[in-house]
């Protein structure tokens, strides 16, 4: 196993754990918005881990860069739907329990 | 490795299709479905059939998932104990005939494997006439080449459930949304940067249909999901009936797919065949004008759109 494949498994399974840690966070957390804080935080930095792997493994400097640009659109995404699920959390709290 | 994870995918499809049709409710059956479908895109992935993964994510997941959320809003809105209403209780039948089907599906798969393709096979037949419009992407050739009849009829299917749609919603106005997002400043960063990447995306899917991974299915439905955004954020609003423009795209795929056979038929003396590459890619543009107009307009429920004042 060269250095590039070593550094990209411990990346991916960095990453894992982030996304096993933003899972149980989801799970477990009371509310709504400490739910989406452990979602969107530990998922946003897991993506990131595992589109580094992933880049990394490819050895190619077109897909590391889609790999960037998927994260990113992930990230916006992530951002927008957890702020938006929020803002109706706080001005609607009774449809949220 | 790689079977471990084959394992896994077809262990989770079939516990993510016993929770869609037998799940503890609606809103969580809708759920699983969308989930379902974007595993059963990955499946397709691993089969090697990256076109039919990038409808199914699209399409399946995307599009009905789409449909579905929005039918479930609108049933909890006329009758609010839906919500929590569960499932009835499946019948007795239902683990006698699963047992069956799934030992049909053996019996037919292990008659599958046994079988050895003979020479001259549709498949075959259809490789040959790829090469005579320089089609690169096997699966676009057998839609329009092999099969013209059924993905013109698929075109019409479709819009015979826009029509359907259009009839059953009467004269009711289309229901307001409830809360505007139009408020939302972040939301504008997100269509800024999503809306111009899924109209690129979707016109590379097409351009790529004739080589590679696409066709007009997933560019329709991207573009599709481009316009179910802006109706969510509020920046297209449901008008009661299309106007002129928006009539003229949703019958383009059919129309112009429909001509360019009628006229194939006079000139070469055979129906709905291809004259050349030019007449795949105007046949894929049309069709994807129309199925993303189509599926759009089946989404807000709505007979036309219009852009938000």
């Amino acid at each position: 196993m060269s250095m590039s494949e070593a550094a990209a498994a411990m990346l991916l399974l960095l990453g894992c754990l982030f996304y096993l840690a933003g899972t149980v966070g989801l799970l477990r957390f009371p509310d709504v918005h400490a739910r989406l804080h452990a979602l969107t935080k530990a998922d946003n930095v897991g993506l990131m881990l595992v589109c580094a792997a992933l880049a990394l493994l490819s050895g190619s400097l077109r897909v590391a860069a889609l790999l960037g640009l998927i994260w990113l659109l992930g990230l916006l995404a992530a951002t927008v739907s957890a702020h938006l699920i929020a803002r109706h959390a706080r001005r609607h709290p009774e449809a949220h329990r | 490795m790689s079977l471990a994870l084959d394992v896994l995918l077809a262990l989770a499809l079939v516990v993510l299709a016993i929770l869609t049709v037998a799940g503890p409710g609606l809103f969580r059956a809708i759920v699983m479905f969308i989930v379902f479908g974007l595993m059963m895109a990955l499946a397709w992935a691993r089969l090697g059939a990256p076109d039919l993964a990038l409808a199914e994510a699209a399409i399946g997941a995307g599009i009905t998932g789409a449909l579905l959320l929005g039918a479930f809003r609108a049933l909890v809105r006329a009758d609010p104990a839906k919500r929590r209403a569960a499932f009835r209780r499946p019948s007795r039948l239902a683990l006698p005939v699963a047992v069956l089907a799934t030992v049909l599906v053996a019996v037919l798969a292990l008659a599958l494997a046994e079988l050895t393709p003979g020479p001259g096979t549709a498949g075959a037949l259809a490789r040959a006439a790829l090469k005579d419009v320089e089609l690169g992407n096997a699966v676009t050739g057998v839609l329009l080449l092999f099969r013209g009849y059924d993905t013109l009829l698929e075109i019409v299917v479709l819009l015979a459930a826009w029509l359907g749609a259009f009839a059953l919603r009467g004269d009711e106005p289309p229901a307001p949304r409830t809360e505007s997002a139009a408020t939302v400043p972040l939301l504008d960063a997100l269509l800024a940067a999503v809306v111009p990447l899924a109209v690129l995306v979707a016109v590379y899917l097409l351009r790529a249909g004739g080589h590679a991974a696409g066709g007009a299915f997933q560019a329709g439905a991207v573009l599709a999901a481009a316009l179910v955004l802006l109706v969510l954020s509020g920046r297209l609003r449901p008008t009661p009936a299309p106007d002129l423009p928006q009539r003229v795209l949703l019958v383009l795929g059919v129309v112009v797919f429909g001509l360019l056979g009628l006229a194939m038929l006079i000139v070469a003396g055979q129906m709905l065949a291809m004259p050349g590459l030019w007449a795949v890619y105007l046949v894929e543009v049309a069709m994807m004008v129309s199925i993303a107009t189509t599926l759009a307009l089946l989404f807000a429920g709505a007979g036309g759109l219009r852009r938000a004042p």
